[in-house]
């Protein structure tokens, strides 16, 4: 193949979404309406399949040698048996003096990871929503959002520089704002939407005082450039301290991405979206961007350990804290948003616990990838799950609501399983091999380096929290599934005046005024108001997906895992110290399935059949159930520390405004008309006057020529 | 040393002078016109005495093509004052101010140094009109007639 091919088909990957978006998006409302799915699915099968060859390609070549095709450092590349991978050169963006920006596309091994992650779960996800998105008003534009968003997440990780990353960084959490505010008539979702945006911005404007620091301390913006040099300053001095508060930049911005504490906040509120954008953008993809980030700048990161040391413990702040919130929360997607938020957690635990050594820096980029990778599989398969409980539950999402649906929805039931054994590390499913690699690192970290009572403390910290997800993801799932069977009313109204599979989320979106609502409370078992042969399965766009998905979130890690192909495509980044593969260590294996199935037992134990253990255990704990009930008040918190002064300060400033400086405009403004009222009687309009002045203007004038010029 | 020409000059500037005064003080609008044609002929006249001075003609044909201009100006002048007084039946120029800002009051007048306008006795004979009023867009007011 030749290059222009080559370089043709790596730009076809974002292409082919963008223009999607762009048709659908001029397009939608008059070419397609209701198939506004097909112009979006088949770009993004296009994009999937490239990015998936482009993985193939990597994954072959680990041994191969280093492709010729526009090195950036051509003799170290040669030197070294890696490769940087193909680049798609674009254009000359930015040429200021010896700034000089280019829109160029490269993908290396962590960028065709990625690729393929976003691009695949898009693809399922657009199918996905083309069955559960079915007759919302906002159909194509729902479509041309999510175009927008697979194009901006591959350009994000394809970015060769800084700024495009950062251009793209903001054009998703553009596409987020956009799709947490889809249904933008309920306030609810709009604040959310804004409450999304503004949080990320707080990330991004951090990030963009580390690249001004980058700029300043490097002289450049490119990823190849600002790595080698890294290593190559690396003892001047003065320069640890630069590095240091760039990645302390960086690791904010990804906070803010990744929703790290204390930015998480905004997270469980973005479950407003669509449900299929909660899996996409808020559990599989743009959410990880943060950790893609981190991943990418670990050549910097390796130098400052202090910086690893506060990623790793952020992460296992967040992991133990949202784990412990996800713990009582009634609302199915809730509890899986904060499971998404522990989850990020352990990825920014594994990133950090490189602070063990640059040894371990490969292993650690490898294990957060690995998880990322995972995730994105068996947590898109949840929301998915979820999003068909909603459906055939006529969008009740509270837990306490329905249960027992296993006989009622046996697709979903499966699939959901399916991703709950993931998530909570049941031996040999994807979740337990990729959480496992943390755990192993975790545990170096107690052996080397200079922080090893902080990796002992983490190490405990995410084992517990393996615990916790255990028995939160069982706990939800037998919630849902087990028990009596409980359907609540509005989804007898929801089947009965639905005829086919027009979806009730737009008539939530309106909300329903006119539905008897009847909540069956959790303590009432009374048998089912409705016949649960109305209630039925999504359409088959809506099975598929799952399947797929759960045979991944099944086989993946076992593929992927015991054989370290990620190991082994991390290793090909050029800017990575090569470290020792991680082993597989029985010990720490057998420990994180105990606490597993831990967890999984005390879920079955307190959730399977309807007992009063829930209400002994949280009698038990009183205020703590409260705290957890109450998402530890971090919202509250939130408020008081920093809207309301942020608020106070607003209204001073309009008081100081309206008081003083409009106060001083209106006073400037009135100076004219003061002057003017002493100048206004000469304009009386009678002509004599006119004349008058006129009479006096020429006789001064011919006076003074008189004067001035020379007598002859 | 009072030559000839500066006999002349003085002359012409006394017309200047008093035609310049008369402009300013009376406010006929007839007056007025035939206050600034006085002015117009203070200064031909410096024309015609330079051109004696140096004995030349230029002055004098100047001072012709000024007089030319200065009877058609005074036939237009005459014209536009007829219609004016169609307009508001007075040759007082202290009606037409449209030119100042509104409400700015003109000097106090000494209460028996201006007559009273006079009031036409009869309006002027008009055509009967002939036909139907031609329909345009713009239509004279006719609120003054």
């Amino acid at each position: 193949m030749s290059d222009a091919m080559h370089a043709l088909s790596i730009w076809l990957i974002p292409g082919g979404p963008l223009a999607a978006a762009v048709i659908v998006g001029l397009f939608g409302k008059s070419l397609f309406r209701g198939g506004a799915h097909r112009p979006v699915i088949a770009a993004l099968v296009v994009s999937c399949l490239l990015s998936l060859w482009q993985l193939g390609t990597v994954a072959v070549g680990s041994g191969s040698k280093p492709t010729e095709n526009g090195s950036p450092v051509a003799g170290e590349a040669a030197a070294q048996p890696v490769r940087t991978g193909p680049i798609a050169y674009g254009f000359e963006w930015i040429p200021v003096g010896s700034l000089n920006i280019r829109a160029d596309v490269q993908i290396d091994a962590l960028s065709a990871v990625m690729l393929a992650m976003v691009t695949f779960v898009s693809t399922l996800v657009a199918v996905y929503a083309s069955g559960y998105m079915h007759g919302d008003p906002g159909y194509p534009r729902f479509f041309a959002e999510l175009a927008l968003f697979v194009f901006s997440m591959c350009m994000l990780v394809m970015a060769r520089n800084f700024v495009v990353l950062f251009v793209f960084w903001e054009a998703v959490g553009l596409c987020s704002y956009l799709l947490i505010g889809f249904w933008f008539e309920r306030p609810i979702a709009a604040a959310a939407a804004v409450k999304a945006f503004v949080m990320n911005r707080i990330g991004d404007a951090a990030l963009l005082i580390g690249l001004y620091l980058i700029w300043t301390t490097f002289g450049s913006l490119d990823f190849s450039d600002v790595f080698r040099d890294a290593k190559v300053h690396s003892y001047s001095p003065g320069f640890s301290m630069h590095v240091l508060l760039i990645c302390l930049c960086i690791f904010t911005g990804a906070c803010g991405k990744s929703a790290q504490f204390p930015l998480h906040l905004w997270l469980p509120d973005a479950m407003e979206g669509p449900t299929p954008v909660s899996a996409l953008i808020h559990a599989a993809t743009m959410v990880t961007a943060g950790v893609y980030l981190v991943a990418r700048c670990t050549p910097l990161f390796v130098l400052v350990p202090e910086a690893q040391a506060v990623v790793a413990t952020i992460g296992g702040i967040t992991a133990l804290m949202a784990a412990l919130i996800a713990l009582t929360q009634n609302d199915l997607k809730r509890v899986l948003a904060y499971s998404t938020v522990s989850q990020l957690g352990y990825m920014f635990l594994a990133l950090g616990s490189a602070a063990a050594g640059e040894a371990f820096a490969a292993a650690a980029v490898t294990a957060a990838i690995f998880h990322m990778f995972t995730h994105a599989f068996f947590k898109a398969l949840l929301f998915l799950s979820a999003g068909n409980v909603m459906h055939s539950m006529g969008n009740v999402i509270d837990m306490r609501q329905f249960g027992g649906l296993r006989k009622v929805l046996p697709v979903t039931h499966i699939a959901f399983l399916c991703g709950a054994g993931a998530l909570s590390g049941f031996p040999f499913l994807s979740g337990f091999w990729s959480k496992d690699e943390i755990f192993g690192l975790l545990l170096n970290g107690t052996h080397h380096g200079d922080h090893r009572v902080l990796f002992q403390v983490l190490f405990w910290v995410a084992f517990v929290t393996a615990i916790l997800t255990a028995f939160y993801t069982f706990r939800a799932y037998y919630l849902t599934f087990f028990g009596p069977t409980r359907i609540p009313a509005e989804a007898f109204a929801h089947a009965h005046h639905d005829s086919g599979h027009a979806h009730g989320d737009a008539e939530s979106a309106h909300g329903h005024n006119g539905h008897s609502h009847v909540p069956v409370t959790a303590a009432q078992s009374e048998p089912v108001a409705g016949d649960p042969t109305q209630i039925h399965e999504g359409p088959p766009a809506m099975k598929w997906p799952l399947l797929v998905l759960a045979a991944f979130a099944l086989a993946i890690g076992l593929i992927v895992g015991p054989t370290h192909v990620f190991a082994g495509w991390i290793a090909q980044m050029p800017t990575l110290a090569k470290g020792e593969a991680e082993t597989f260590q029985w010990l720490l294996a057998g420990a994180s399935i105990l606490a597993a199935l831990g967890g999984i037992g005390v879920a079955a134990l307190m959730y399977a059949r309807p007992s009063n253990r829930p209400q002994l255990v949280r009698a038990a704990f009183g205020p703590l159930y409260t705290l957890s009930l109450n998402r530890v008040y971090l919202d509250e918190s939130a408020n008081i520390l920093v809207t309301f002064p942020v608020k106070a300060i607003a209204f001073a400033s309009l008081l100081f405004d309206q008081g003083f400086i409009d106060l001083l405009v209106d006073e400037i403004g009135s100076l004219p008309a003061i002057v003017g009222r002493f100048l206004r009687p000469v304009q009386n309009g009678l002509i004599q006057s006119y004349a008058l002045v006129m009479l006096f203007g020429l006789a001064i004038f011919l006076t003074t020529i008189l004067q001035l010029v020379p007598f002859p | 040393m009072a030559s000839e020409l500066t006999n002349y000059l003085i002359v012409g500037a006394v017309l200047f002078t008093l035609g310049a005064l008369g402009f300013l003080t009376r406010r006929n609008l007839i007056v007025a016109v035939l206050s600034a044609e006085m002015m117009l002929l203070g200064v031909t006249l410096n024309l015609v005495a330079f051109s004696y001075e140096h004995a030349t003609y230029e002055g004098q044909v100047f001072a012709a093509v000024v007089l030319t201009v200065a009877a058609c100006e005074a036939g237009l002048a005459l014209a536009l004052l007829s219609a004016l007084y169609r307009l508001r039946k007075t040759l007082d120029m202290s009606v037409w101010r449209d030119l100042g800002e509104p409400g700015v009051d003109l000097p106090a007048e000494k209460a028996d140094s201006a007559p009273a306008h006079p009031t036409p006795a009869q309006p002027y004979p008009r055509l009967t009109p002939a036909g139907r009023v031609p329909e345009t867009v713009w239509t004279e007011t006719r609120t003054h007639v």
